[in-house]
């Protein structure tokens, strides 16, 4: 093959991926294949955004797969921090397209897990706008390094924070003003629910906070907003896939809004003064499928990962040690 | 090899354009995406179940050694999206998958796409992304 069928064999090839890519990333996000996009925002009867289905209708939020927070920091004008891959481009030296990061919102694909060990994980180096203290920098490496193998979601455990809206299965969210509370029910992780409580109530305080995963949620509107503020987390639940820590002293303040009837804006603050030196913001856009509706999904069935997962020193975590 | 490049061009575009959307567990902490597997083989048995929907096939080498191979798909309710039935495939067929094999060697793979009897080709809602290599 001489160099210029090479070439135009390649040009062909990178063509054709280009055109997957765009039509993956429009199936998914705010372009074609989400014609709701182009509707307007749904209203409750007294004019408060509907962020859930229309009387009659199907409809679910599908949620995408965030597996890296950091990539997702924005600043004060809602632009991202982290350099944003070229799409449909390979990393040199990677030798793979990776970061499948804010994809349903249409963004680049390809790239973005930092650089460094031909491992494709950069840990805390590659991430230098992520505000880690000494220790969590050193544990989000350690979560770099053995490929995540360590991820409570691996154990079928709930995510907690903003990781719920980064759980790729189906969610849905249920106001009722009535009651003075907002349901969410996520089909994914866990088959796990939230409920926020829109009646006024400040959190528990001392003992009455206990900590739990998802945290205690209190929740008002602000004009087209939906604000929740969150408190109480435990500490067995990662920020994300690629295992940003966090502690119970996270405080999430999240940033519902529906700019029109395809499109969920998700934006978290995240202040945890016991793992990053000041608070950090995320946000992404989560599309809505008109024809979908929550199945069943239950994580703790057969989870045969638990039986093949071994630790550090290759014995199995759970079952006999292996004979040396 | 010239070829081969930019046939691994265009196989990497169509391997990232084929992006499943459900994910469980670290799918590099157990497969190595480096370790491409396409077989064809008899299903010998099916466990149709969460998290991870499993089934087991007969594979046939060149000198008609027989191995037993367990592959990983989604979950049901994510195979069920992407056009699955639980009796899309029965025991005893022959069967034709593609996916990435286990890291450590063994005869267990992630099945990314399966080819079932009838020639149609569905994929297997792997916790394989782009991301999550």
């Amino acid at each position: 093959m001489n160099l210029r069928r090479l070439s135009t064999t390649a040009t062909l090839a990178v063509a054709v991926s280009t055109l997957f890519f765009s039509l993956h990333a429009q199936g998914q996000g705010r372009g074609r294949g989400n014609a709701d996009a182009a509707l307007p925002t749904p209203r409750l009867a007294d004019g408060t955004v509907n962020f859930g289905r229309v009387a009659g209708e199907k409809g679910i939020w599908q949620v995408p797969y965030i597996t890296n927070m950091g990539m997702q920091l924005v600043d004060d004008q809602g632009n991202r921090i982290a350099p944003q891959p070229q799409r449909g481009g390979g990393r040199a030296g990677g030798g793979r397209a990776a970061g499948a990061e804010g994809r349903a919102a249409g963004a680049p694909l390809g790239g973005g897990e930092g650089t460094g060990g031909g491992r494709g994980r950069g840990g805390s180096k590659s991430e230098p706008w992520v505000p880690f203290q000494p220790w969590a920098a050193a544990v989000y490496d350690y979560n770099s390094r053995n490929d995540s193998k360590y991820d409570p979601e691996g154990y079928c455990l709930p995510p907690g924070g903003p990781r719920m809206m980064a759980t790729p299965y189906p969610a849905e969210i249920i106001q009722l003003p009535e009651q003075k509370r907002v349901i969410m029910i996520f089909e994914g992780a866990t088959h796990i629910w939230r409920e926020i409580y829109m009646d006024g109530r400040p959190h528990p305080t001392g003992d009455a906070l206990n900590p739990t995963y998802l945290g205690h949620s209190v929740g008002h509107y602000e004009g087209d907003a939906l604000v929740v503020d969150v408190v109480g987390f435990n500490e067995a639940t990662w920020l994300d896939y690629f295992g940003h820590p966090h502690t119970d002293q996270m405080h999430v303040i999240e940033r519902f809004t529906r700019p029109n009837k395809g499109t969920l804006h998700y934006e978290a603050t995240v202040d945890d003064p016991g793992a990053y030196t000041k608070p950090f913001k995320v946000a992404w856009d989560i599309p809505w499928n008109g024809s979908g509706e929550l199945t069943e999904y239950i994580c703790q069935e057969n989870n045969k990962y638990l039986n093949r997962l071994t630790d550090d020193f290759n014995q199995p975590i759970f079952g006999p040690r292996r004979a040396q | 090899m010239k070829t081969k490049l930019a046939l691994g061009t265009a196989a990497l575009g169509l391997l990232l354009a084929a992006v499943p959307v459900m994910a469980h567990h670290s799918f590099a902490a157990e497969f190595d995406s480096n370790k491409p597997i396409k077989m064809t083989g008899t299903v010998t048995k099916i466990e149709w179940m969460n998290p991870h929907a499993y089934f087991y096939i007969d594979v046939k080498d060149a000198a008609g050694k027989v191995t037993n191979w367990g592959l990983e798909m989604g979950s049901p309710n994510g195979l069920m999206r992407q056009g699955w039935t639980r009796n899309s495939m029965k025991i005893g067929d022959e069967v034709t998958v593609e996916g990435s094999a286990a890291k450590d060697g063994s005869n267990i793979g992630n099945a990314r796409s399966v080819t079932l009897s009838g020639g149609q080709r569905l994929f297997a809602a792997s916790s394989q992304t782009p991301a999550n290599p």
